[in-house]
């Protein structure tokens, strides 16, 4: 929500009623802050068919609440009847009465006149993964498969350095002229690319991920990727025409490594 | 000028008729059609059978009325994301076809924990769909998560094929069938699932009534 | 002059629709359909022979000798024939699913009329029995005076129906009459029965004794709700089939008639057909109103529009529980029904439901805060009139909001998908209920103030506690509905189904509760005078506006119930093969429906002319003071009667009694 913008109509109507303003001056005031807050009170904008559906209910309101009682009737009436019949107003009402066709115009030839837009489709940024792959003529099992030198943070640090630096080797002889040097997607060809290139540091991608995704996403890269949630067209390559499994598994361990990151568990099923 | 109280009532109601019209058209406008006729030639390969699924997914199925993919959060049925995965461990004993044929043929057979019973059997009416027609959407929900395998020749047990486990369908229907002497704890799974079937079953006899 | 000027309009439309009927009709006939089977196929022009076989044996020419052939080949294609059952017919250019669509929608629309108002012309007439008061007995014999028409009409329509059925959905039609043929004989028994009650109920009036004739009118309504029963069971047979195989053989007809929404469609359309008799019966009165002459006589149609719109907003107040009841049934008999119903091609149409539901209440609170401009006492309510505008239309707003917004693509964007991440809070089952539930309290409070605006001094006992705990428990009601709509987002999808009955529970207990209160604070009351007639006219448009949004929500919910099938006749047990087998638009049925309003409004607009000049006598300009004379004597002519001046001090004296609607 947007505070200012409400608080704004609510003190803006306050300081009216202590002026007591006519009905018509009350009703339009009343229009003009429940259009302001629900056109731009809220962070998120409102999409234009809900709030014509709003204000059309609000001035539904606004008409019953005014033709309910005589007294408001006679103060909506009385200056609209005053606007259209005296004579100092002659000049301001031929003004209106051609602003009216103007507006009608202007908005139907704002309509014909706009840009074509897209249709919009949903993305699958992580699709389901296939259950296993083939890489180098050896069977992996995405669904239960896990990083195998995973196991070497706990009992050999050093070994597992050791495939640390291989995996930094790895990432910026390949991945950083995409994903950037520090993992954020912001390499210096990500700009040219439609998706654009995984941010890692984004806690919404390999932190939510497990490493044989990964490991799925590097060997496999964007071609042959699932059809489901629309088109794809990624530009990641098929890595294990140019690496070995073991610098694969090797480059995973390090983005992790990296970021900060936990990959996530094997999900226990019974 | 006083407009006669008749034509002010019709034109009031004309109006009013015509306000609501409007608000008809403002809507999304779509034209539901009845499926169309299908036909599968004998020949097809995988990947053709898997197309064919789809259109049937998201046509005579009907399937999207109900299922979602890659939809979370509450939902009334599962999501199918990723379902084959998920249709060969679901169950104990049971292959990721004979899963998903039997989510098909019999629904209630087995209700993913979390949900309740509403689906109809795929090969009944009102969704009424053929035989070949369940398994061009098998091929396309193997896609969802995995590679599709089944060939327009594969049998299951709905059509002819044998079922690898059938520790369950022995234990309701009292069948002498030696097909569940493979599983590791033939007892525990059957009295376990059997008591599942039957409450289904129950499920489904309160239905009818 | 200017009196008869709606008659002889009237009379114009009606000869005009009379020749548009004729010219219609002849060009059907004209243009109908070759494939219809009781129609010989058009010849085509007979073709220029090419061939010259045979022809100079005879000394034919070659042209004589085609034509020949052709008529010896026709002759025996016309010998040889074969019989095929035609499966459908068609009617030309509308189709046979509109023709079918509008004529079922007004008879249905008709046949709720004609069920409905004896239900309120028998308790109307029982309270002035009760309370020995002749306005009562003037109103009742008023409504009935609209019912014989509505009958023959309705009858009419039903029977049109019936061939219409017969001649474009033959194969169906022979169907549905194989399953359900045991319900017919004592259909056509019951609806004898039903024309012999109301022809006595209605020429017996003030000719028997009061008790008898109540008792007539009770047989007639309890007829006239067999009938509806009986046909409910077709109709809810093909949306929910029950008692028949998998290939459709019957079973049990029974099982057929006792199917899932059988019961839920009956008690649905008692209370509808209530609520949309009570708002016609109001508009009639608002048409009465409107070109009154006389003060005696908008006293009269005022209060009458009043008894209508009350009867309406009794049935309005309990018709969304018994729309729950429905809908679960519909769930119970098959998910993927609930859900197309629900989630699927329908779920617009609940979002222009919300439009026209929203509408109602406005107009019902409307309605009751311009009619507190009659009572003396009102002004010191005035100050909470736009609080329950706000809540009205707040609750309004919530109702319309959908679930899924129609947006561009980059307000998609912006929103990060189809449903907007605050709004979308108000697009769920939650919201929506608790929504319902607050319009339906802040409209019977809106019905409180106006009951309680005209007691001065309350006498009874312990006023003050008896007004705080209505109060107390108002809130409290309103205050259970908010917290388990809230609670509702926090709890999975069974559960928050299962809300709904502590809502609609709370708001019903309470609505009989303060009611019961309010019945004990208002005995002996000090009360000031309703002034009849003192009403501004913007009110009685509002009753029309109402009566128009009641119908045009019947024929909406009518598309749904029977669109609902899809691509069944039966569903799932005899599929529609029929070109009209596809679910149309929303917007296509949105004009369908609305044609349909316009046509029952001229239709209902005949019956109330015929009504009015039944009220008449030959010569009325002659007679028009002796009448006027009568109906003074009597407190209230028949409608229409033509009232002088002079009798207008006696009838608004005597329209200055208590007011009726506020004895429970």
């Amino acid at each position: 929500m947007n505070t200012w913008v409400i608080l704004g109509a609510i003190v803006a109507l306050v300081l009216m009623r202590l002026r007591k303003p006519s009905m018509l001056t009350w009703a339009a005031a009343w229009w003009v802050a429940m259009f302001a807050i629900v056109r731009y009170g809220f962070t998120v904008p409102v999409p234009i068919s809900v709030v014509k559906l709003y204000m059309g209910l609000i001035t539904a309101g606004l008409v019953a609440y005014v033709l309910t009682d005589e007294e408001r009737i006679e103060q909506v009436c009385q200056p609209v009847l005053a606007f259209m019949t005296q004579k100092r107003f002659q000049l301001p009402l031929l003004a209106t009465m051609l602003a009216i066709p103007a507006l009608f115009a202007w908005s139907i030839y704002a309509g014909m006149t706009r840009d074509p837009q897209a249709p919009a489709f949903a993305r699958t940024v992580h699709p389901a993964p296939p259950d296993e792959i083939t890489v180098h003529d050896n069977t992996v099992s995405i669904g239960t498969a896990d990083n195998p030198y995973r196991a070497l943070e706990e009992t050999d640090p050093e070994a597992f350095g050791a495939r640390l630096a291989n995996g930094r080797e790895v990432y910026y002889a390949n991945c950083f002229y995409c994903h950037g040097d520090i993992m954020a997607g912001e390499g210096m060809y990500a700009h040219a690319l439609n998706p654009i290139p995984t941010s890692f540091q984004d806690p919404g991608t390999i932190a939510m991920l497990r490493e044989a995704f990964l490991f799925w996403r590097i060997a496999k890269g964007a071609p042959g990727l699932p059809e489901e949630g629309g088109p794809w067209a990624s530009a990641m390559p098929a890595w294990e025409s140019f690496l070995t499994e073991e610098e694969m598994w090797n480059v995973v361990l390090f983005l992790y490594e990296f970021t900060g990151h936990r990959p996530r568990a094997v999900e226990e099923h019974h | 000028m006083k407009i006669p109280i008749t034509l002010q009532i019709a034109l009031l109601a004309v109006g009013m008729t015509g306000f609501y019209t409007l608000v008809g058209q403002a809507v999304p406008q779509k034209e539901v059609h009845p499926p169309e006729v299908i036909e599968v030639a004998a020949n097809v390969t995988t990947a053709e059978l898997v197309e064919i699924g789809r259109t049937v997914f998201e046509g005579k199925g009907i399937c999207q009325t109900c299922h979602t993919i890659g939809k979370s959060g509450a939902l009334r049925f599962p999501d199918l994301q990723g379902i084959a995965e998920r249709a060969a461990r679901q169950r104990p004993g049971y292959t990721q076809l004979d899963y998903l044929a039997e989510s098909l043929y019999e629904p209630d057979a087995f209700i993913v924990p979390g949900f309740v019973a509403g689906m109809q059997p795929a090969n009944r009416p009102p969704i009424g769909l053929s035989d070949v027609e369940i398994l061009a959407v098998i091929a396309y929900l193997q896609t969802l998560g995995g590679a599709a395998t089944v060939t327009v020749d594969t049998k299951f047990v709905y059509t002819g094929g044998a079922r690898e486990q059938d520790a369950a369908e022995a234990a309701t229907e009292a069948v002498a069938d030696a097909a569940g002497s493979e599983d590791e704890e033939p007892s525990d799974l059957a009295s376990g699932e059997a008591a599942e079937a039957e409450a289904a079953g129950d499920r489904a006899g309160g239905d009818d009534g | 002059m200017s009196q008869k000027r709606p008659g002889v309009l009237l009379i114009g439309l009606g000869v005009l629709a009379f020749l548009a009927v004729i010219v219609g009709a002849w060009r059907l006939a004209v243009t109908i359909d070759d494939t219809m089977a009781f129609r010989a196929p058009t010849r085509s022009a007979p073709a220029v022979a090419e061939t010259e076989s045979g022809a100079a044996d005879q000394g034919w020419t070659p042209r004589e000798q085609a034509l020949a052939d052709e008529a010896a080949a026709q002759a025996e294609a016309d010998r040889t024939k074969p019989y095929v059952e035609a499966e459908y017919r068609a009617v030309p250019r509308i189709g046979s699913r509109v023709a079918i669509w509008v004529v079922a929608q007004l008879h249905l629309l008709f046949a709720a009329f004609v069920l409905a108002v004896p239900m309120f012309a028998v308790v109307v007439e029982a309270i002035g029995l009760k309370t020995g008061d002749k306005r009562y007995d003037d109103l009742a014999y008023e409504f009935t005076k609209l019912l014989s028409v509505s009958f023959s009409l309705t009858a009419t329509l039903g029977a049109g129906l019936t061939f219409m059925l017969i001649a474009l959905y033959p194969k169906f039609t022979n169907y549905l009459m194989s399953v359900f043929s045991p319900t017919f004989l004592p259909y056509v028994l019951l609806f004898f029965a039903e024309a012999a009650f109301l022809y006595t109920y209605y020429y017996g009036w003030g000719k028997f004794g009061p008790k008898l004739h109540l008792f007539l009118g009770i047989m007639l309504n309890v007829v006239g709700t067999g009938i509806m029963f009986i046909a409910n069971a077709w109709l809810t047979f093909m949306s929910t089939p029950s008692g028949v195989s998998e290939n459709g053989a019957l079973i049990s007809t029974w099982d057929a008639v006792s199917n899932y929404t059988w019961m839920p469609i009956n008690i649905h359309r008692i209370i509808a057909n209530l609520a949309f008799g009570g708002s016609i019966a109001a508009a009639y009165a608002a048409y009465k109103f409107l070109s009154a002459k006389t003060q005696a006589e908008r006293a009269h149609y005022d209060w009458m529009g009043y008894i209508g719109n009350f009867v309406a907003m009794c049935g309005l107040l309990p018709l969304p529980f018994a729309g729950y009841w429905l809908a679960k049934e519909i769930y119970a008999f098959s998910q993927t029904m609930g859900l197309t119903m629900m989630g699927g091609a329908f779920s617009w149409l609940f979002i222009i439901q919300a439009v026209l539901i929203g509408n109602l209440f406005l107009f019902a609170n409307w309605y009751l805060w311009l009619a507190m401009g009659r009572i003396e006492g009102a002004a010191r309510f005035k100050g909470y009139i736009w609080p329950l505008l706000v809540i009205v239309i707040a609750c309004f707003a919530v109702w319309a909001t959908p679930r899924s917004i129609i947006a561009s693509t980059e307000e998609i964007q912006a929103m990060g998908g189809s449903s907007h991440p605050i709004l979308g809070f108000l697009g769920v089952m939650s919201a929506k209920n608790t929504a319902v539930n607050i319009i339906i309290l802040a409209t019977f409070v809106s019905f409180l103030l106006y009951r309680r605006s005209n007691i001065i001094k309350t006498t009874a006992r312990g006023a003050g506690i008896v007004k705080i705990l209505q109060g107390l428990l108002i809130l409290a009601s309103a205050a259970i509905v908010i917290g388990y709509g809230i609670r509702g987002y926090f709890v999975d999808a069974a559960t928050r189904i299962g809300f709904s009955v502590p809502q609609v529970s709370s708001v019903l207990f309470c609505m009989l509760f303060v009611t019961m209160l309010d019945a004990y604070l208002t005995r002996g009351a000090q009360a000031t005078k309703t002034q009849w007639g003192r009403i501004r006219p913007i009110s009685q448009y509002v009753l029309i506006l109402l009566a128009v949004t009641f119908t045009w929500m019947m024929g909406l919910m009518g598309y749904l119930r029977s669109g609902l099938r899809l691509h069944w006749h039966v569903y799932g047990v005899i599929r529609d093969t029929s070109p009209d087998a596809f679910t149309p638009t929303l917007g296509y049925a949105t004009k369908v429906v609305s044609s349909t309003v316009l046509i029952f409004f001229l239709m209902i607009g005949f019956v109330f002319w015929l009504a009015g000049l039944s009220g008449k006598k030959v010569g009325a300009e002659e007679e028009e003071q002796a009448d006027a004379v009568a109906n003074s004597t009597l407190g209230f002519g028949p409608a229409g009667a033509p009232a002088t001046a002079s009798a207008s001090n006696t009838a608004t004296a005597s329209a200055a009694s208590p007011p009726p609607g506020n004895r429970p």
